[in-house]
């Protein structure tokens, strides 16, 4: 049965070059409305997923559907539904920016191509150098004429595959604030290496790591789901030493270093009790100088390093 | 659909030296080519009694010579033009931009073909001044012009659609204009492997299989069935090649 909450349903996809499983079994799937993103280091599969879903290659085995329709060769109605960028964006240098766009849109069978190509072109920032040859252009330019590509047509699903990636900081927030306000519109399946950035744009991620899903869903219960325990700052005197403080609970210092004239030290206790106020005044009571005490939320760099490191 | 892709790839050719170098250097062997031939006809019937100078025909000396020659001169100007075609967006992964469309491969292919003629045909129009200043001189025999022309767009036809498979297996275009250039070779080298064999038999099926004999045929104003169903069959199963193999890469 067709799940139209769900823009994108990936069922147990595997993908096998000679010698080299490049993902396996891979399942995760898209509410309509959402930013996901797909994390995963280098080689992870990350790329692969996201062509297959695209419908640049076909997976050995498994499904892909997207807005209900089975991906496949012949399907070309999906061709108008689905924006892509890729990791390199498929630009010809020798063509002017607008020439370029005209070019997409009418492949893609555009009505009104000008007004199409002048909306992309105005939300992009792309006015100004819309007579200029692509291959002339800055990085930055380059990826938002991809990024155009995708667009020109109004798929009502976009997979972006790194779209921030090398890019200066001032571009890369711009992007970024683009593709929020983007999501207005559309559903994006956005990939990307910057943990921050996933944090700050999406509502749902999946982590993919040697090929196979480790965790997927919304971005809230997996934080919830993989929370390690209370995790505490605690910041005292550049020259003393944290008492032990095992009488709250079982605990592991993950970090320790001076910042400033502070000693800080992250503390995971393996219990979820908030025991700030008794550690405060422990340390007090030991004459120590206290200067922080603060609970941590875990980040997504940790749940994220502790999925792809501890599942080797 | 076709048009659009057509119209890309003629920017492309002409937003690049590419087309004005091998345009400019066609007509200018083309040139040189013809102005020898004429020379060494008119050195010929000049020395030679004039009852028989009237046997000497131009057409044979100067119009099918130069044919040709023009027939030569494709083995390095069709694959400089079609070994880019595919290759090259491969390598780049523009070829994505297609397979992200709803454009189906045949067309891809015809597009690219019709751009890589139409650029055969910018160089033959180059040519047509060659009958003109001779028309200005008062020789006015020029019945296998149209029949050698046919010949010449026929082959560049089957070499186009040979250099756009050849394009669409590799991702280095160096290497799908070495394999373009040997198949038209291979094509040519059956004929002559025709002409040494002794067997009856083997020698018209390779006379049937090489070029040349079609291309001979038709240059001389005889268009059979046999060359007319070689030509299109040929063009057809390396149009079907291509589609296939760039089928193949993506699913």
């Amino acid at each position: 049965m067709v799940n139209m909450d769900k823009i994108l349903v990936v069922d147990n996809v595997t993908k096998e070059y000679p010698g080299r499983l490049a993902v396996s079994k891979v399942s995760f799937a898209v509410k309509k409305g959402s930013i996901h993103g797909f994390l995963g280091p280098n080689g992870a599969g990350k790329s692969t997923t996201m062509r297959i879903i695209a419908g640049l290659m076909p997976s050995s085995s498994g499904s892909v559907s997207v807005l209900g329709e089975k991906v496949e060769p012949k399907n070309f109605k999906l061709k108008n539904l689905v924006g892509f960028l890729p990791e390199n964006p498929p630009l010809y240098p020798d063509m002017s920016v607008e020439g370029y766009l005209s070019l997409v849109a009418r492949l893609h069978n555009v009505k009104d191509i000008n007004n199409q190509v002048t909306k992309v072109l105005g939300e992009l920032s792309l006015l100004d150098v819309r007579k200029r040859l692509i291959g002339n252009l800055s990085k930055g330019f380059k990826q938002r004429v991809g990024l155009a590509q995708a667009l020109v047509y109004d798929a009502p699903f976009l997979i972006l595959d790194e779209p921030t990636n090398g890019l200066d900081p001032q571009t890369v927030v711009e992007l970024r604030d683009f593709i929020k306000r983007l999501s207005h519109e559309k559903t994006i399946l956005f990939s990307s290496h910057v943990l921050p950035e996933v944090e700050q744009l999406c509502d749902q991620i999946t982590i993919i790591h040697k090929g196979r899903i480790r965790a997927t869903g919304d971005i809230h219960q997996i934080h919830q789901k993989f929370r390690q325990g209370l995790v505490l700052r605690i910041g005292i005197g550049e020259k003393e030493i944290l008492p032990d403080l095992s009488l709250f609970g079982k605990y592991e210092i993950t970090h320790d270093e001076l910042v400033g004239h502070e000693h800080q030290y992250h503390l995971v206790f393996q219990d979820d009790r908030d025991c700030r106020a008794e550690i405060g005044k422990y340390i007090i009571s030991k004459e120590l100088n206290l200067f922080t005490l603060q609970v941590e939320s875990p980040e997504l760099e940790d749940i994220f390093l502790h999925l792809t490191e501890n599942r080797e | 659909m076709i048009l659009t892709i057509w119209k890309k790839e003629m920017e492309s050719y002409f937003t690049s030296p590419l087309a004005y170098v091998l345009i400019g250097l066609f007509s200018l062997i083309t040139g040189i080519m013809f102005f020898n031939l004429l020379v060494t006809y008119t050195d010929g019937i000049q020395a030679i009694p004039q009852h028989m100078a009237q046997e000497i025909s131009f057409v044979e000396e100067v119009v099918l010579r130069l044919f040709a020659n023009i027939n030569f001169l494709f083995l390095f100007f069709i694959p400089l033009l079609t070994m880019r075609l595919f290759s090259e967006e491969k390598k780049q992964e523009t070829i994505d931009l297609y397979w992200l469309s709803p454009v189906r491969e045949w067309q891809v292919v015809l597009s690219k073909g019709l751009a890589a003629l139409s650029l055969i045909f910018a160089m033959l129009i180059m040519t047509i001044v060659f009958p003109l200043i001779v028309w200005g001189v008062g020789i006015k025999d020029f019945s296998l012009l149209g029949s050698a022309y046919l010949s010449v767009v026929l082959n560049a036809c089957c070499y186009i659609s040979m250099g756009l498979f050849f394009s669409s297996i590799s991702n280095n275009q160096i290497i799908a204009g070495l394999l373009s250039i040997l198949g038209i070779m291979f094509l040519w080298m059956i004929t002559w492997g025709g002409h040494l064999n002794s067997n009856y038999m083997i020698s018209e099926i390779f006379n049937y299989i090489g070029i040349t004999s079609h291309f001979e045929r038709i240059l001389r104003g005889l268009i059979g069935t046999q060359d007319i169903i070689y030509y299109i069959t040929f063009i057809l199963l390396f149009g079907f090649l291509s589609i296939k193999s760039l089928g193949r890469r993506n699913w």
